[in-house]
């Protein structure tokens, strides 16, 4: 048995070395879990179009940005945009590439209620626990068509470190001083009441199952599985309910040249107040760790790939809200801008 | 001799293997500690804020320390008569039967079920049974996050004890039952002592998988950051504020993600020492 | 002989629990309560083996063993027209099976070799050590060690997400339970065993190979079993180190997916859910076939 047992090991390790040998042009990428769907959809279609692999995982936005850190990845995928902070940690400069928008919608459970309308400040309290009960005032005032019943609120929020908490409380930070005070914007705040849930599933089973609830959830989850959300008041005073459009539509205003902006809040007339882009992070110069030129042409390749025509339609299809045409053009010139040695990539 | 000379060396040589792992791990929480503890010093300990707002930061472990031990430990006390008697059950009263084997066999089972599964289990058919019975308004808490614990940690707590149960020699039993022991006296007299160190082994593993384990925990504790107030109301993990918060965390929340880390490293060596010195005294 | 006087001391009691009728009675009730408790054991058992077979196995067919993941576009379509989700989870199936041969082919020698060590050295202070050292790293949770196994392995071996990392990940999971479970075997094995082989000249080695593993080797299974079964279900270090695949892949130096992997990827996206319930009834029949297996030689082998 020691025989057989040692034998298998030796072929094991043939066939392992075999396979480094041979080494196709692989890429891998980590980072975001809310783009994850569209990402996986698009790298499979690309797949089969110029039959590069591509790997992705989903581990966080923060694991992605660790994983470029160290350099075990062709690239990095995050919700939030590095702070000016956070690129001077990194080991050199990187590039933010967006790829879609997305958002985060207000989930509730009432029974019989499919819509309600809320405004930044009634939308801060409940977050507050300043208003308890669906039967406040100030919910019939925005509702008057609405039966609130004498329910308390439960507020869901997540309990694990993530973009969308990142989102949600960056846009809550800029419409509320007293938020932006006390609990400010993060990945994780310290929040005042409810109950924690993990991940996106966690939320929304939680508020499904829980008479009451109220939370916050990310967009392409709650599209797919056509939960009730509110409808927001935006900048521009429109009461705006959550969809591709209205999206896509916050991503019209003005874009810094490096994209790196938080689009919640925006001053564009129909758009979905919270929303937000999705990046991918590279490094401006590509000569690090023994890579390629090779490689770095097919980063670029794939990260091109991505803010075309055809992958922006699977993220209508998937639903996410695709990328206007100025940001698009925006992306491509970046990508224009990656160096290998110096000299730029794409000719 | 030689062969065995050569034996030995290589024992040990083995042996240094769990050490450079262990050691090369705590090398590497201490060092990622290092900034909350130069922050935070003992504070951490005693203190039971989690406050991640930029500019005020200011975090302690004691929440997770306490949410930690309620469930680990009421894990543990549900476990124990459970796993007992189901070992028993396996490996002495029902022993050889093809019943035995069915049984031992299905809960081995369990242990090859993700967390997560657990998770939803406890999620969509536990909460609901908790909530009907009025011990919880929402169902989460210390003690669905602990009987969903003590379900996991069975087969842990099984494995090994059946092994050393059955294992106790037939003629220890014989000797005894001539002497007119009924069943439970050979069983308290006979086999446990003789199978104590194996069924003590198995319930620390079993105590270990408790203490680390994440994803199951965090989806029925309600992940609150408040002291829990009692046995059903919601709180928070070591394990789980790791594993909720470390994919996003860095600088200084990093670093005291990493220190609970180091902190569950020592919280379970002194468990483990306790548990092994009552042990040692009850002989 | 320390049993027996105890059993005659008590037999001289005049105490009617002491007595007769009363041991006979503690006796049945004992054997009571360990049906009662057995049984409640069981049928929390049967309950989510239960849960999990009537939710997951409509989704198992052929497809389900040959293909791998699908899209979530693929998965809405088939939702939404009441279809079967397409595709199946072969590329975690080939991942698992992979990452847990090579963490077995680096943990099972290792415990084994540390169970003896520490059964062979029972007094010394250093065994000691190394046992209360193993029962702590059973107590780590998987996510550091995945963080470490990052740190060594993905950032400084091979450099990227791979399947090395992830094997190291697992194999340090293995490690206390194949450790602990060997020793305890080993101490049960009665003394005279290896004393008459010893005395009959045996070099140690040979003893150890052919008397000490063969008679404990329902143990040493049983505590391989185990490991086994714990690390095909761990999802928390493999997103550390192998990062996942959408393919099949046997390269050592590269991600790979796996069944946990791919159950968190499931459970994530809204589309796919329904997929994880049969995903993990395949974990459970791997763990259910391992099982049988290790009966069956266990069965061969009996002395």
């Amino acid at each position: 048995m020691k025989k057989n047992s040692l034998f298998l090991a030796l072929v094991i390790m043939l066939a392992a070395v075999n396979s480094t040998v041979k080494g196709q042009n692989s890429l891998s990428g980590a980072g975001a879990t809310f783009p994850l769907p569209f990402y996986n959809m698009a790298f499979e279609q690309y797949s089969k179009a110029t039959g590069e692999k591509v790997t992705y995982g989903g581990i966080g936005s923060g694991g992605g940005i660790r994983s470029l850190s160290d350099k075990v990845v062709d690239f990095g995928a995050s919700d939030a945009f590095l702070s000016d902070k956070e690129l001077s940690g990194m080991p050199a400069p990187v590039l933010h590439i967006p790829t879609c928008s997305g958002a985060v919608v207000v989930a509730f459970n009432l029974p019989g209620v499919q819509a309600i309308k809320l405004t930044p400040a009634v939308l801060v309290d409940i977050f507050m626990g300043k208003i308890k009960n669906w039967n406040d005032a100030s919910l019939k005032k925005l509702n008057p068509s609405v039966k609130f019943p004498d329910l308390a609120i439960t507020v869901v929020y997540r309990s694990d470190g993530s973009g969308t908490t990142n989102m949600f409380t960056d846009y809550l930070t800029k419409v509320s001083k007293e938020w932006a005070a006390k609990l400010g914007s993060g990945k994780t705040v310290n929040w005042v009441t409810g109950i924690g849930a993990k991940g996106n599933p966690g939320v929304a089973g939680t508020i499904s199952q829980t008479k009451g609830a109220i939370g916050y959830v990310g967009s392409e989850y709650s599209f797919a599985q056509k939960i009730p959300t509110a409808y927001l008041q935006n900048k521009a005073g429109k009461f705006i309910r959550p969809s591709i459009a209205s999206i896509s539509a916050a991503g019209k205003s003005t874009i810094p040249a490096d994209t790196r902006i938080m689009l919640t809040n925006s001053d564009a007339a129909l758009a979905y107040p919270i929303s937000g882009f999705t990046w991918i992070l590279i490094y401006k110069d590509q000569n690090y760790a023994n890579r390629s030129l090779a490689q770095a042409e097919a980063t670029l390749k794939l990260i091109d790939y991505m803010v075309s025509a055809n992958a922006q339609k699977v993220a209508a299809q998937v639903n996410y809200a695709p990328l206007p045409a100025s940001v698009v053009k925006q992306a491509k010139s970046i990508l224009r801008s990656v160096t290998y040695n110096g000299k730029p990539v794409i000719k | 001799m030689n062969s065995d000379k050569i034996l030995k060396n290589v024992l040990f040589v083995a042996s240094l293997l769990i050490l450079l792992i262990s050691g090369a791990m705590i090398f590497s929480l201490v060092r990622g500690s290092m900034l909350s503890i130069h922050q935070f010093g003992w504070k951490f300990l005693i203190s039971s804020e989690w406050n991640p707002t930029q500019g005020d930061e200011h975090y302690g472990a004691l929440l997770f320390i306490v949410g930690t031990l309620m469930t680990s430990v009421l894990a543990l006390v549900i476990a124990i008569p459970l796993a007992f008697s189901t070992s028993l059950f396996v490996a002495e009263y029902f022993k050889g039967t093809r019943l035995a084997s069915i049984v031992s066999t299905m809960v081995d089972l369990l242990a090859g079920i993700p967390s997560i599964i657990f998770g939803l289990w406890g999620f969509y058919i536990l909460r609901p049974f908790i909530v009907s019975m009025g011990l919880s308004p929402q169902g989460y808490g210390i003690f669905t996050s602990g009987l969903i614990l003590s379900i996991m940690i069975i087969p842990y707590a099984t494995s090994l004890s059946n092994t050393t149960i059955s294992m106790v020699s037939n003629e220890l039993k014989e000797a005894a039952y001539s002497l007119g022991a009924t069943r439970l006296e050979v069983i308290l007299n006979v086999i446990l002592p003789n199978a104590r160190s194996g069924i003590t082994a198995s319930y620390i593993l079993a105590f270990g998988r408790a203490l680390g384990e994440t994803l199951a925990v965090t989806m029925l504790i309600g992940n609150s950051n408040i002291m829990p107030t009692g046995i059903f109301s919601t709180g928070n993990t070591m394990s789980s504020v790791i594993a909720n918060q470390f994919g996003e965390a860095s600088g200084l929340q990093l670093s005291a993600l990493v220190e609970i880390g180091l902190l569950l490293f020592v919280i379970t060596t002194i468990i483990n020492a306790i548990g092994k010195f009552i042990i040692k005294k009850f002989a | 002989m320390n049993q027996t006087t105890i059993l005659s001391q008590k037999a001289n009691a005049n105490d009617l629990a002491d007595s007769f009728i009363g041991r006979k009675i503690k006796d049945r009730v004992f054997l009571g309560v360990v049906i009662l408790f057995s049984l409640l054991t069981i049928s929390m058992v049967l309950l989510i083996i239960g849960t999990l077979v009537f939710k997951g196995h409509h989704q198992i067919n052929w497809a389900f063993f040959t293909q791998t993941a699908p899209n979530t576009f693929d998965a809405m379509m088939a939702k939404s027209s009441g279809q079967l989700i397409p595709g199946g989870i072969v590329n975690g199936i080939t991942g698992s099976l992979y990452l847990v041969l090579i963490a077995s082919l680096i943990a099972i020698p290792f415990g084994v070799l540390i169970g003896i060590y520490v059964y062979e050295n029972q007094q010394s202070k250093y065994a000691s050590f190394l046992r209360d050292t193993a029962d702590v790293l059973q107590g780590v949770p998987s996510i550091v060690i995945g963080l470490i196994a990052y740190l060594w392995v993905v950032v400084h071996v091979t450099h990227g997400y791979s399947v090395l990392a992830g094997s190291v990940a697992l194999a340090i999971m293995m490690l206390p339970l194949i450790m602990r479970s060997t020793e305890e075997s080993l101490k049960m094995i009665p003394d005279t065993l290896k004393e008459a082989a010893m005395a009959l000249g045996t070099p140690y080695y040979k003893v150890i190979w052919r008397v000490l593993i063969p008679t404990s080797f329902s143990g040493l299974m049983t505590g391989i079993l185990l490991a086994i079964s714990r690390i095909l279900g761990e999802t928390a270090p493999l997103m550390l180190t192998t990062l996942g695949n959408p393919e099949i892949t046997w390269n050592i130096t590269k991600p790979i997916s796996a069944v946990p992997l791919l159950i968190w990827q499931f459970y994530n996206d809204p589309n796919m859910v329904d997929l994880i319930w049969s995903s993990t009834l395949f974990l459970m029949g791997f763990v259910l076939i391992l099982n049988l297996l290790s009966k069956w030689i266990a069965a061969k082998r009996k002395i």
